[in-house]
This record gives C-alpha cells, structure tokens and sequence, in this order.
C-alpha cells in the first residue's frame, strides 16, 4: 500500500489522473480476479472489462509509438530503436552442432560424402518413385505431380515387390535416388528419400498436402530446370538432409524458365513450395500521405521498382524428418545417424534441422 | 507440451580419450578438471581429413610408459601413433602380402600386444590384424629410424578362422592367450595364441518354437573378465547379446533381448557381471549378464547408431561415441549423462588413455617439456614417463586406456 502511494505521488507530476486509474485497476486486478468470481455473467463481464480496458491501451501505446516515429521522421531526428518481437526462431536453443562457415572439416565431409558425385555435377540425378503397396484416392495424384516437378523422376509401379530388391534393382539401372510415397488411409502420409548406391535413407513425415487442383489460381508448371531454394537448414544434420535434397535436381538450373522450388525449413518442419515467376517493373509512386506531404510529394518522382510477382504451381506440402538411416533402407539391420526419439524432446526452443 | 526435465549434470572427472572417425582423424578430448564445471575439449586433432584413410578399427596400449595407439585404416595401412604427441612411429602400407586388395578384405580388428615378441632392445611392436575374409596375422615391426622403414618379423603366424562368411568383431582377451573371432555366417571362435589352434567354436542356439532358424550375424564381441578366458559376451545383429561360457556348453548360457535394432558395440564393466550395450538406434544400457535382467539405460539425447564403447579403468565413467558426431561420457552408477563433445564426423572408435594426471607431482624429475620433446629413437634413457600437466598447461597428460580390448572388437 505505501509502495502504491510513493508511486502515486512520484508520478503526480505526469498524467496523475492515468496513474490513479491504472493503480485502481492493478488493485481491482488483486482483489478480483475473474476466475474467483463463480456467478458465470458476472464473471464473464469483468473478463469483458478487463479485455477492453488491456485492448484501449495497448493502442494507446501503439498510437504514442507511431506519433513519436512520425515526429522524429519530420524533425529529422533518429528513430527510436525498433524493439524485436521475441519470437521462437529468435530464442533458439543454442545448438553447437551448427555450421559454421570457415569450417574445413565441414568441407572435408562434403568432398566425402554420397552426394558429392552429383553435387559436383558428375552425374545427372535419375529419380525412381514409387509407392507403398496400397496406393489409392489422392496418392496417385500427388505422384503426378511429384512428376512434373523433379525433372528426370520415373514412376514405376509398386507391385509385390520387396523395397529392398527394388533398391538393387534401381542400382542396377544406374538410378541415383528412390523416392517412395507412402499411403496412409487415403491420404500421402510418408515420404522415404533413398540414395543410391549407398546412400542414406531419410524418412519424412508428410502433412498439409494440397495439390495442384486444389490451389487457386495455380500455375502450369513447364519442363525446364528449376531454381532450388533451400532456407535455414543450418545444423549438421540440416546440411546433410539439405545436400540429400539437392541431389533430388539438376545442378544447372535453366534461368530463363523462371521456376522455383523452395524447401524452407523453420522449426524443423521443412516447407515445400513450387511457383513461377515473374520480374516486373512496377511504377511507385511516394507513399501517398494526405495534407502535408502533398507539397513535398513533388520531388517523389513515380519511382520505378522491379519486383518478382508469383505463381504458385504444383504441389505444396511440409514434410518433418523422423530419422535418417546410415545406408539404405534396411529396418532390421540398419544402423540410425538421426531417429527422433521423445527423449530429446527437452524444451521447445530445441531443433534439430 | 513435454514436460521439460533440466538435471545440471554433475560434473566430470577428469580424462583424455582419443576418438577415431570416419575422416581418418584422431581427436584428442581433454577434461583438466582444474576448476569443477570444466567441459570437455577437443584437445588435439591428428591428420588430415580425408575420406580414403577412415578408420576402421583401433587399439590402445594403455601403459605407463610410451603408450601408443595403433590404428587400421581403410586403405589397408596401419599405423601406431604415440599417444601423448601425436608421433607416428610406424606405418605399414599394406599388411596383407598375399594380393588382396585392402577394399575388398578390409581390416575389422587390431590389436597392439602388450608383451613383445621379440627379445631385442630395439622397440618392436607386435601386431595382431583381422581381415573380413578371415586372415589374421600376427607380426611383429622393430621401430627403426624412420616410420615408414620397418623390419618385419620374418615369420608372421598366419590364421584362417573362417571358411565362408566374413569376420566383423575380434578381441584378443587380457593376458593375450587366446583370441575370439566372429561374424556374419561365422560362429564364434576361440582361438589359442600360443598354438594358434582353434579351441573352441559356438553353437547357435536351437530353432524356436516356429521352427524359424535365425542366421547368424554377431556384430560385437567382448571378454567378461580379464582373468577368466572362458566367458565371453557377444551382441548379434538380431538384438540379442548372449553370454557364452567355453567350460560349460556350446550354446549360449544366457541370451538378453534388446530393442530393435542391432547392437553395435558391447563392452564389459570391471565387476565382470555388467555389460554396456549400444545399439543401432543410439540407446545405451547397461545389463546384468548373469541374470540377464536389463539394469538400466543412459538415456541422454542420443540419437545416432553407437559404434564404440570405452569403459575407464579405473573412474566410474564410459565414453559412447557414434554416428551422431557426438562423443559422450556417463556415469556409470547414476546413469547421468556427464559430458558430450561434438565432433563434427561420423566416430568409428574411442579409447581411453588412463594414465593422465592433472595435479604436478612435487619433485617430479622429469621436467614435462623435456620429456616432450625427446626423440622417440633413443632407446631407453629418456621414455615418457607420466606426463604431468603443469599449471602452465605444458605437457600431455596421456590417459591410457585399457579399452585396447574393447577397441580391437570393433566390426
């Protein structure tokens, strides 16, 4: 109580009449808290309240923000620092298994590892896909489109056969890597990513499928080499799912067909977009602010800005990685570079990609 | 949302292992335990990253005295590194004389021996290697000036312990008589050293009740106990690790079931009753094999396959190392996770080097740094002896480790 008094009286000065308010409700907000109160309206009207009361000044605050930003603006004057929104991302555990750039043994590992070969373009990427045994309702649909994004991917049928000998069998054909689209009641549940000769099995989770008919306005993709974008995949273990990844395509992108894929990975889910784009010039002219700057406006020649518009096409999809097998496909005998086990689980500021 | 469990692991003794990955380097990893609370680092790094040379299997002889660190690696060439700076002292190009090529008859196992063969002055080094098709020879090297000119034994014993099938595990037990071999389509063997005879051979244990006959496939083998030859603890790929025991029967005594997925890397505790387990999937236990009950597991974010287990011999502590780069140490009674070091390469193999002291020794006569830098060449006045760090951080302190057996056993 003397503490609430000092305080009153130190701030007498500046709005009082905001602060004893404010005291009030800080007191009201001691004293009754809507999840005392057991009669339900009256209960839900004090939460009303208090609602109303936190939404009036958190735009009082925001209106101060952007008056004080405008002014300093006119005056010429430094803005105020920005604050940053504390976000997930931004308190990331810290992770010592990111790459770091001037790292040599990174690089070592990169000359070493399976996908150097077609990295260093010594081979063209062949891709096999196929399915699970049971294919049904949008799994096929899903490989169609799977098929005109990849370019170079064959679809062979699942039939009976073992994945294991299917894995020889794409050997034998010199292909360099087996994608097959696992069904789950329906729907394209799981992806499983195989390199090949010997190279690492990544099993993904795959959610949020919409396919090409399912989106609005889509595009028709063409047949040319697309852009490959791959975002924050920046621990080892990213570095590593992202080079699987990139063997998947070409490594000459053909510019002038002007299509992307994007993999972004944030928060270890990995984001998979397919668009189309477009550069254009685009007139601007100065923000249009009424009264004042109409006059300064002149010297706001319609600036010319170029930007990138999109067309989204193809599949879109996110895929989470559950483990990552040393070898290929091999359940019963395989030795695991990666599995997901709940036990690392410790906090969720903790990622793994 | 998981509940989040934060434990401050208690703090780690001090030690020095050396790991061995997939880049063909050799890492030293250094706890000085001045201040508690010290993390574990990356010391030392010896050789050039290079895929070609990975390694394949290790030894340490764990002495006093001019410990060394023996090393096969993928190319067929084998060297003996000194383990406290790093020294090559001897490096054989290909061991095998007979024209086989080291990629299609890889090394799986290496043991330095402790006694020597010979009775010379000069150093010589014994070497026992096993190859996948089932060569194993037993040569001993003098250390001359140079590390690439050697003196080899002019009768090497030579052993073929498998008609078909290919060798994945070895180990030669402590007082280095006898020697077990095993693998994929091989059972078990016990082989006697002395008379290079063949003593004894497993029976892979009956088909169950579905008439089903699984194959055989050890992937891991390890001595129970140092005094005793006869029992012996090997893990299969069908994640099984079965106990057998040559005085009593040719089939295994007890078998323990565990997981899924196979086991990797077995090794034994000093008790002689406890084995710790690693598995393909990164889970590390701890059983007790004469009851076969399951004591524990060290549960601590592990997530890649475990390739090698070291148990100190004399601190309660294991180091696990595997393909998640990731070099750890546990305690063994609690379970608790004491320290993990990233090391950026898939790990093959590590061992522990024992005979590693943080505190000076008053008095001590050797001055660390002279002892640094003698020449290896001289014979006998002026071996290494204990390196004792200084409070200036000069000098090695070199922990032997005993996991000469344990790291031989690789596959």
């Amino acid at each position: 109580m003397g503490g609430k008094r000092r305080k009153a009286d130190g701030d007498g000065m500046e709005g009082g009449e905001d602060e004893d308010s404010r005291q009030k409700k800080m007191k009201h907000k001691d004293t009754l808290l809507p999840s005392t109160v057991k009669n339900k309206e009256r209960r839900s009207a004090i939460l009303a309240k208090l609602k109303h009361q936190k939404k009036v000044e958190k735009r009082k605050n925001s209106k101060a923000r952007e008056a004080d930003e405008k002014r300093a603006l006119e005056l010429g004057e430094e803005l105020p620092p920005k604050k940053i929104p504390r976000t997930i991302e931004n308190t990331r555990e810290i992770d010592d298994t990111v790459c770091k750039p001037d790292d040599d043994e990174l690089f070592a590992g990169n000359d070493a590892d399976e996908f150097s070969s077609i990295l260093k373009q010594d081979c063209t990427p062949k891709i096999l896909i196929t399915t699970s045994r049971f294919n049904s309702t949008r799994g096929p649909a899903f490989i169609t489109d799977l098929l005109s994004v990849i370019p170079n991917a064959h679809y062979y049928n699942r039939g009976t056969y073992d994945l294991k000998k299917i894995v020889e069998y794409a050997k034998n054909k010199d292909f360099t890597s087996l994608i097959v689209v696992h069904t789950n009641r329906r729907e394209p549940d799981a992806l499983l990513i195989i390199g090949l000769p010997d190279g690492p099995t990544a099993h993904f989770k795959l959610s949020r499928l919409l396919l090409r008919k399912d989106l609005k306005n889509h595009g028709n993709p063409t047949s040319h080499e697309p852009e490959l974008v791959l975002t924050n995949f920046s621990t080892r273990l990213g570095h590593r799912v992202g080079r699987m990844i990139q063997s998947l395509f070409p490594q000459v992108p053909n510019f002038r067909g002007r299509r992307v894929v994007t993999f972004h990975n944030q928060r270890d889910f990995i984001f998979f977009r397919h668009h189309r784009y477009i550069f254009e010039t685009k007139e601007s002219k100065q923000a249009e602010s009424k009264g004042k700057n109409s006059e300064d406006g002149k010297e706001a020649k319609s600036k010319e800005k170029v930007i990138a518009r999109l067309q989204e096409c193809g599949p879109r999809f996110t895929m989470k990685l559950i483990s990552l097998q040393h070898g290929t496909f091999d359940t019963k005998g395989g030795e695991y570079e990666w599995v997901h086990k709940p036990e690392m689980d410790t906090s969720r500021r903790r990622f793994f990609l | 949302m998981p509940r989040t469990t934060t434990v401050e692991s208690p703090g780690c003794p001090p030690f020095r292992a050396l790991t061995a990955d997939v880049l063909g380097l050799v890492k030293v990893i250094e706890i000085r335990g001045e201040q508690s609370g010290d993390t574990a680092k990356v010391v030392e790094r010896w050789g050039e990253p290079d895929s070609s040379k990975s390694v394949l299997a290790a030894s340490i002889l764990d002495r006093k005295t001019d410990p060394l660190l023996g090393v096969a690696r993928k190319t067929g060439l084998i060297e003996v590194i000194s383990v406290i700076n790093g020294d090559l002292r001897l490096s054989i190009p290909n061991v095998s004389q007979d024209g086989t090529s080291p990629k299609d008859d890889p090394i799986t196992g290496l043991h330095l021996f402790k006694k020597q063969r010979s009775e010379s002055s000069t150093r010589s080094y014994t070497l026992l290697t096993c190859t996948t098709n089932g060569s194993v020879r037993i040569e001993s090297f003098e250390d001359s000036k140079s590390p690439a000119d050697f003196i080899r034994d002019l009768s090497p014993t030579m052993l073929n312990v498998c008609g078909s099938g290919n060798i994945l595990c070895s180990k030669v037990e402590e007082h280095e008589n006898y020697a077990l071999f095993a693998g994929k389509g091989v059972e078990v063997n016990v082989w006697d050293l002395q008379k290079c005879t063949k003593i004894w051979t497993a029976k892979s244990p009956p088909k169950n009740s579905l008439d089903i006959f699984t194959p055989t496939w050890f992937t891991c083998a390890t001595f129970l106990c140092e005094d005793d030859h006869r029992k012996f603890v090997a893990g299969t790929n069908c994640h099984q690790v079965r106990l057998y025991d040559i005085s009593a029967q040719r089939r295994p005594v007890m078998s323990v079931d565990f997981r899924e997925t196979p086991i990797k890397a077995v090794a034994e505790d000093l008790d002689g009753h406890t084995v710790y387990i690693g598995n393909g999937s990164g889970d590390l236990a701890s059983v007790d094999i004469r009851t076969g009950k399951l004591l524990g597991c060290f549960t601590g974010k592990c997530s890649g396959s475990i390739k090698s287990i070291a148990r100190h011999p004399e601190l309660p502590i294991i180091a696990s190392c595997g393909l998640d780069s990731y070099l750890r140490i546990w305690d063994i009674h609690s379970r608790q996770l004491l320290s993990a070091v990233f090391l950026k390469q898939h790990l093959t193999n590590v061992v522990f080097d024992s005979h590693f002291h943080t505190q000076d020794v008053a008095g001590s006569a050797a001055e660390p740094q002279d002892a640094n830098e003698v020449p290896f060449q001289d014979e006998d006045e002026a071996m290494p002896t204990k390196r004792k760090k200084t409070s200036k951080g000069h000098g090695d302190s070199r922990s032997k480790k005993k996991k000469s057996r344990k790291a031989s056993k690789e596959d």
